[in-house]
C-alpha cells in the first residue's frame, strides 16, 4: 500500500469547546489508484487530507490519535524536517482556489521553479527551464512567455493547471486534490479533471480526490470513501456504490443528484443539518437525519461492517439499505 | 480571498499626526456578519450582540471602561474628590513638594497640583467628546453621502480630503490658532473638527461603499426602497461599526492633540485649567521640580490610553477575522 | 505602469494647489501679515498702507497667491522681514530635520518591523501580549510628554545625553530626539506589521508554500514577509512627510534648529513669508513621498503594476 490512514483522530480547540473533526478514519490508496473522498463541508474530508500532508494549523488543531503510513513509514512519528522533505517531493496537494493559493506577488515561474531549487538544489536558471517544461506539460499555451507572469494574469482554468503543474513538479507518489474543480466554470471543470486523470495514469500516482460532486467521481474514481461527521460511513469500489449504496447517507447523497428521467419531480434532499462537531449525537452520528433510524442507532455506535471483501459500511442496517 | 487593492485605499493619509491612520486601516478591514467558526449551534448571533458578549469578558475593555467612567464622573463633579479651588494659588508655596492635604505638591505659581490635575480632566474630556462628536457627525454625513451617491461630488470630496491630509495637523493648528485670542475651548474644538472630519469621512465613505454592495441592499433597491430608506435602514447600521471604532480611538488622540497644542502655546490659555498648559509650564522647572510635570502628564497619558484601549477592544470584538 | 505614474502625478496637482492655497489663506487672511513688521508697537495707518503696497498685499488674495507660486517655481521663496532670504533659512533648517527624520525612519524600520514580525508570528503568546500593551502605552503618551520625560531621565537625571542638541545637530546627538519623534509611528509600525503578518499567515498561499515542503525560514521570508510588508512599507513612506511636519514638538523640546523650529519662530513672529514657504515645501515633500510610495507599491505588488 502506498498510503494507509489508520484510526486517525483530529480535534480543534476553539473558544466554545473542542470540535472533533476527524473521529477514527481508515482509508488506503495504492499506486495508480484513485480514491474519491465524498462528504458535506465539515465532514472532515479536508482535515484528514491536511493531516496527511502535515499542514494542519496546530494549534488550534491537534492529532489526537492514529497512524498515517506512507510507503511503510508512520509520518506522524517523523521529525518535522524529515516530514518537510516528504511534502511536495513525495506527496503533493492541489487546492480548491488557485487564485488565493498561489502567491500573488511572485511570478508563476518562480513559484514552480522553487520546488526544484529547494528540493533538488537546482540553480535558478535550470529551475526556470523546468518550470517552462512543466507548464508545457499541463498544456498552458506560450509557456515560455507566460512563465514570467503573475497568477492574476491567468484565467481560472489556467491557474488550476499551474497548481497541478506545481504538484506534479517532483513526480510525487501521491497527490491529494482538495476540490480541484469546484471553483471553476463547468466547461473548464471537465478539462482540468481529464488532465489530472491523464497525468495520474502517466506517472502511476496514487490520487486522493476530495469532492462533494458525485458527477466527477463516477468518471475518474476507482473507489469511494463517504465521510460523515469525521467518520468514514461507507467505503467501496465505485461501481458497487452506484449500483446499491450500503449506507442511508450514501443513498441520500445519490438521490439528491438531479436526474433527467425524474424531470418534474421534487428533488430529494437529506433533511436536517450536519451535526455540531462539538456535540456529535450519541450512537450513529447520522441517526437524527436517517430515514431508517431505529432505537439501536440512537444508543450504539455502529462498527465498520464488512459488506464484502473490499467494501465496508458503518450502518447497523446495511443489509436492509443494500436491498433498497 | 485577498483582493487586489487600489493603492488609494492602502495608503493611509497622515493628517492627524499619523496617529489615527492605523486605526483606520485596521478598522476598515472589519468584516460584517457573524463569522462563526464553531459550527451551527444555537440561535444566529448578530455582529453587535456577539461583540458585546466578547467585550463583557475582556479585561482590557472593563478596565478602560471603568477609567473612562471615573473620568466622566470627575469631569462632571470634580469637587467630589478635590475640595480646593484650582485657581487659588499661593506664590509662597511655589514648587513645594508633597505635604499633608496637598499630595501632589505645588506648581510654579503655587497652585495645588492635585486640584489642578483633577480639574484638568474636565477640559480634556470636554474637548475630546465635543471634537469627536463634531468630527463623527460631519465626517460620516459627508463621507456616507459621497459613498452612497458616488460620481462627481464623491470625487470632489475625495480631493478635498486629500488636501486636508497633506497638511500636518500640528502645523495647521499653529497657523490657525496662533491668531485666536479667545480663551475658551471652542476655537480648539472647531479647529479639530475642521481638520479631523476628512479622517472619518474616508472611513464612512469606504464602509458605505462596502455595505452598498451587499446583496440585501441590492434586494431592497430592486424592491423599490427609496434612497433614504436604503441608506438609513440597510446601509447605515452596517457601515457604522468602523466609524465608532475610529471615533473612539480619535477621542483619545484629540485629547493628546489639545495638550500638544496647549504645550506649544496655541491651544487653551489660562485661566482654563488644562493638563497641556500645566505640563508646558512645568517643563521650565523640569530640573528643580519634576513632580509638577509627572502628575498632569501621567493623568493625560492614562486618559488617552483608556480611550485608545477601549477603541482597540471594540475593534477586536467587531472583527471576526481576528478571532 | 507609465500611465499609472502619469495619473498619480496629475492627481497630485489639485492637492498641491489646494493645500498651499489653504495655508496661504490661513496665514494671510486670518493673520495680519504686516503685524510683525513694526516691532512690538502697532503700525500706524500710513506705514501700514505703504508696507502693504511694498509687499503686494493690497492686491486681491488670489493674485497674491499666483504671484507667490510663480516666484516659488523660479526658486524665490521671498524674504523674511528681517531681510534674510527664506531659501537661506531653508538651507540651514532642512538638513537638520532631514537627519532627524532619517534617524526616526531607521528606528521605525529596525525596531518596528522586528517587533511586528516577532509578535505576528507568536500571536497570543506572552511576548505578543506585552509588546502589544507597550505599543498602546507608547501611542497614548503624547510625543511632547515622551520627549520631556526622556530629556528629564536621560539628560538631567542620568546624564547620558546632553538635554539640548547643539547647532551642528550631528546624527549621534539626534538619536534620542529621533526615537522620540518616531515613538508613536514606531508603535503603529509594530502593530501594522503584526496584524499583516498574522493575517497573511493564515492565507492560502502560505499554506501552499508549506505544502510545497519549503523550509520554515523560506516560507516566512519569501512568502509571508514579502507580502505582509507591502502595507508597512507604504505606511513608512507616507510617514516621511508627516514626521518632517510633526518635528515641531520634538525640535522645540531638544532645542533643535530645524524646520519645526524655524516654523515655530515664524508663526510666533508672524513672519508670513517664512511660514508659507516652509509649509509649501513640506506639503511638496509629503506629496512626493506619497507618489514614491505609490510607485513602490506598484513595484512590490504586481497586481497593481499590471492592472
Amino acid at each position: 500500500m502506498l498510503l494507509e490512514v489508520r484510526d486517525l483522530h483530529v480535534e480543534f480547540r476553539t473558544r466554545d469547546g473542542v470540535a472533533k473533526a476527524v473521529n477514527g478514519v481508515d482509508y488506503a490508496v495504492d499506486a495508480g489508484e484513485t480514491l474519491a473522498v465524498l462528504g458535506e463541508s465539515g465532514s472532515g474530508k479536508s482535515v484528514t487530507a491536511q493531516a496527511i500532508m502535515g499542514i494542519l494549523d496546530m494549534p488550534p488543531g491537534r492529532i489526537a490519535g492514529g497512524e498515517i503510513l506512507f510507503q511503510g513509514k508512520d509520518l506522524l512519528k517523523l521529525k518535522e524536517e524529515e516530514r518537510r522533505k516528504v511534502r511536495g517531493a513525495e506527496m503533493a496537494m492541489i487546492f480548491q482556489d488557485a487564485l488565493s493559493s498561489l502567491n500573488p506577488v511572485l511570478s508563476v515561474g518562480d513559484q514552480l521553479g522553487e520546488m526544484f531549487v529547494v528540493h533538488r538544489g537546482m540553480s535558478k536558471k535550470d529551475a526556470r527551464a523546468k518550470a517552462v517544461e512543466l507548464m508545457d506539460h499541463v498544456r498552458i499555451p506560450a509557456a515560455k512567455e507566460r512563465v514570467k507572469q503573475y497568477p492574476h494574469q491567468f484565467s481560472g482554468g489556467m491557474r488550476q493547471r499551474i497548481m497541478i503543474a506545481m504538484a506534479l513538479a517532483l513526480e510525487p507518489a501521491l497527490i491529494i486534490a482538495d476540490e480541484p474543480t469546484t471553483a471553476l466554470d463547468v466547461t473548464v471543470q471537465a478539462q482540468v479533471m481529464d488532465l489530472l486523470a491523464e497525468l495520474q495514469r502517466e506517472y502511476n500516482m496514487g490520487l486522493i480526490l476530495i469532492t462533494h460532486d458525485l458527477g466527477v467521481v463516477a468518471d475518474v474514481a476507482d473507489r469511494i470513501a463517504v465521510m460523515y461527521a469525521g467518520r468514514i460511513v461507507e467505503q467501496a469500489p465505485v461501481h458497487d456504490i452506484y449500483k446499491a449504496p450500503a449506507h442511508p447517507y450514501t443513498r441520500g447523497l445519490l438521490d439528491s443528484i438531479p436526474r433527467l428521467d425524474q424531470k418534474g419531480q421534487e428533488l430529494y434532499a437529506i433533511k436536517g443539518l450536519p451535526p455540531n462537531l462539538m456535540a456529535i449525537p450519541p450512537g450513529c452520528a447520522f441517526n437524527p437525519r436517517c430515514p431508517m433510524a431505529q432505537e439501536l442507532c440512537r444508543t450504539d455506535e455502529p462498527p465498520l461492517y464488512e459488506v464484502s471483501q473490499d467494501r465496508t459500511s458503518a450502518c447497523h442496517f446495511w443489509r436492509e439499505c443494500l436491498n433498497g | 480571498m485577498p483582493e487586489p487593492q487600489e493603492p488609494e485605499g492602502a495608503i493611509a493619509g497622515t493628517g492627524m499626526g499619523g496617529a489615527m491612520d492605523l486605526a483606520v486601516s485596521e478598522a476598515t478591514t472589519l468584516e460584517k456578519g457573524p463569522g462563526q467558526a464553531g459550527g451551527p449551534q444555537g440561535k444566529p448571533r448578530s455582529l453587535w450582540s456577539d461583540a458585546w458578549r466578547d467585550l463583557r469578558r475582556n479585561p482590557v475593555f472593563i478596565i478602560s471602561g471603568l477609567v473612562i467612567l471615573f473620568l466622566v464622573v470627575i469631569s462632571l463633579w470634580p469637587s467630589l474628590i478635590a475640595s480646593g479651588n484650582p485657581l487659588k494659588c499661593d506664590l509662597a508655596k511655589a514648587q513645594e513638594g508633597s505635604q499633608p492635604g496637598h499630595p501632589f505638591g505645588f506648581d510654579g505659581q503655587g497652585c495645588d497640583v492635585y486640584t489642578r490635575t483633577v480639574y484638568g480632566a474636565r477640559t480634556s474630556v470636554t474637548v475630546g467628546v465635543c471634537a469627536t462628536l463634531g468630527v463623527a457627525i460631519l465626517g460620516s454625513v459627508l463621507g456616507g453621502l459621497a459613498g452612497f451617491f458616488g460620481g462627481f461630488w464623491d470625487s470632489i470630496l475625495s480631493r478635498i480630503t486629500d488636501v486636508f491630509f497633506a497638511i500636518p495637523v500640528v502645523l495647521g493648528g499653529l497657523v490657525l490658532l496662533s491668531v485666536v485670542t479667545s480663551n475658551t475651548v471652542w476655537p480648539v474644538i472647531g479647529f479639530m473638527v475642521l481638520l479631523g472630519w476628512p479622517q472619518i469621512s474616508r472611513i464612512a465613505r469606504g464602509s458605505v461603499i462596502t455595505a452598498k454592495q451587499n446583496d440585501y441592499v441590492h434586494a431592497a433597491k430592486a424592491l423599490g426602497a427609496s434612497n433614504s430608506r436604503q441608506l438609513l435602514r440597510h446601509i447605515a447600521p452596517n457601515a457604522v461599526a468602523p466609524v465608532i471604532v475610529v471615533a473612539t480611538i480619535a477621542l483619545g488622540t484629540y485629547i493628546a492633540l489639545e495638550a500638544t497644542l496647549s504645550y506649544l502655546g496655541v491651544g487653551l490659555k489660562p485661566p482654563t485649567v488644562s493638563w497641556g498648559i500645566d505640563i508646558s509650564a512645568a517643563s521650565a522647572y523640569i530640573r528643580q521640580a519634576p513632580h509638577m510635570l509627572l502628575w498632569p502628564a501621567g493623568a493625560l497619558a492614562l486618559t488617552v490610553l483608556a480611550f485608545i484601549m477601549l477603541g482597540d477592544a471594540v475593534r477586536d470584538a467587531l472583527d471576526p477575522k481576528l478571532r | 505602469m507609465g500611465r499609472y505614474v502619469v495619473r498619480r502625478l496629475l492627481q497630485m496637482i489639485p492637492v498641491f494647489i489646494g493645500a498651499t492655497l489653504l495655508i496661504f489663506l490661513m496665514v494671510n487672511v486670518m493673520g495680519d501679515p504686516i503685524a510683525g513688521l513694526c516691532g512690538d508697537r502697532q503700525c500706524d495707518a500710513a506705514t501700514a498702507a505703504q508696507l502693504k503696497k511694498e509687499f503686494g498685499l493690497d492686491k486681491p488674495v488670489w493674485q497674491q497667491y499666483l504671484t507667490y507660486m510663480g516666484n516659488v517655481f523660479t526658486g524665490d521663496f521671498g524674504t523674511a522681514f528681517n531681510g534674510q532670504k527664506v531659501t537661506e533659512l531653508m538651507s540651514t533648517a532642512f538638513p537638520v530635520t532631514i537627519r532627524l527624520t532619517i534617524v526616526a525612519i531607521l528606528f521605525e524600520i529596525v525596531i518596528g518591523i522586528t517587533l511586528g514580525v516577532v509578535t505576528g508570528l507568536r500571536r497570543g503568546k506572552p511576548v505578543d501580549t506585552s509588546v502589544l500593551m507597550l505599543t498602546l502605552v507608547v501611542i497614548s503618551i503624547p510625543t511632547f510628554v515622551t520627549g520631556l520625560l526622556l530629556q528629564l531621565l536621560l539628560g538631567v537625571e542620568w546624564g547620558w545625553i546632553k538635554p539640548s542638541v547643539s547647532s551642528e545637530a550631528t546624527f549621534s546627538e539626534l538619536i534620542v530626539p529621533g526615537l522620540v519623534l518616531a515613538s508613536v509611528s514606531l508603535a503603529y509600525v509594530t502593530r501594522l506589521t503584526r496584524t499583516s503578518i498574522a493575517e497573511n499567515r493564515r492565507s492560502d498561499y502560505v499554506r501552499t508554500a508549506v505544502a510545497k515542503g519549503l523550509p520554515r525560514r523560506r516560507v516566512i521570508t519569501r512568502h509571508l514577509l514579502r507580502n505582509s510588508l507591502i502595507p508597512v512599507v507604504t505606511f513608512i513612506g507616507t510617514d516621511i512627510g508627516a514626521l518632517m511636519g510633526g518635528a515641531i514638538v520634538t525640535e522645540r523640546i531638544f532645542n533643535i534648529h530645524g524646520v519645526g523650529y524655524q516654523l515655530y519662530q515664524g508663526i510666533l513672529r508672524q513672519n508670513t513669508q517664512t511660514v508659507v514657504g516652509f509649509v509649501t515645501v513640506l506639503v511638496l515633500v509629503f506629496l512626493i513621498a506619497n507618489l514614491l510610495v505609490d510607485l513602490l507599491y506598484a513595484v512590490l505588488d504586481p497586481r497593481i503594476r499590471y492592472a
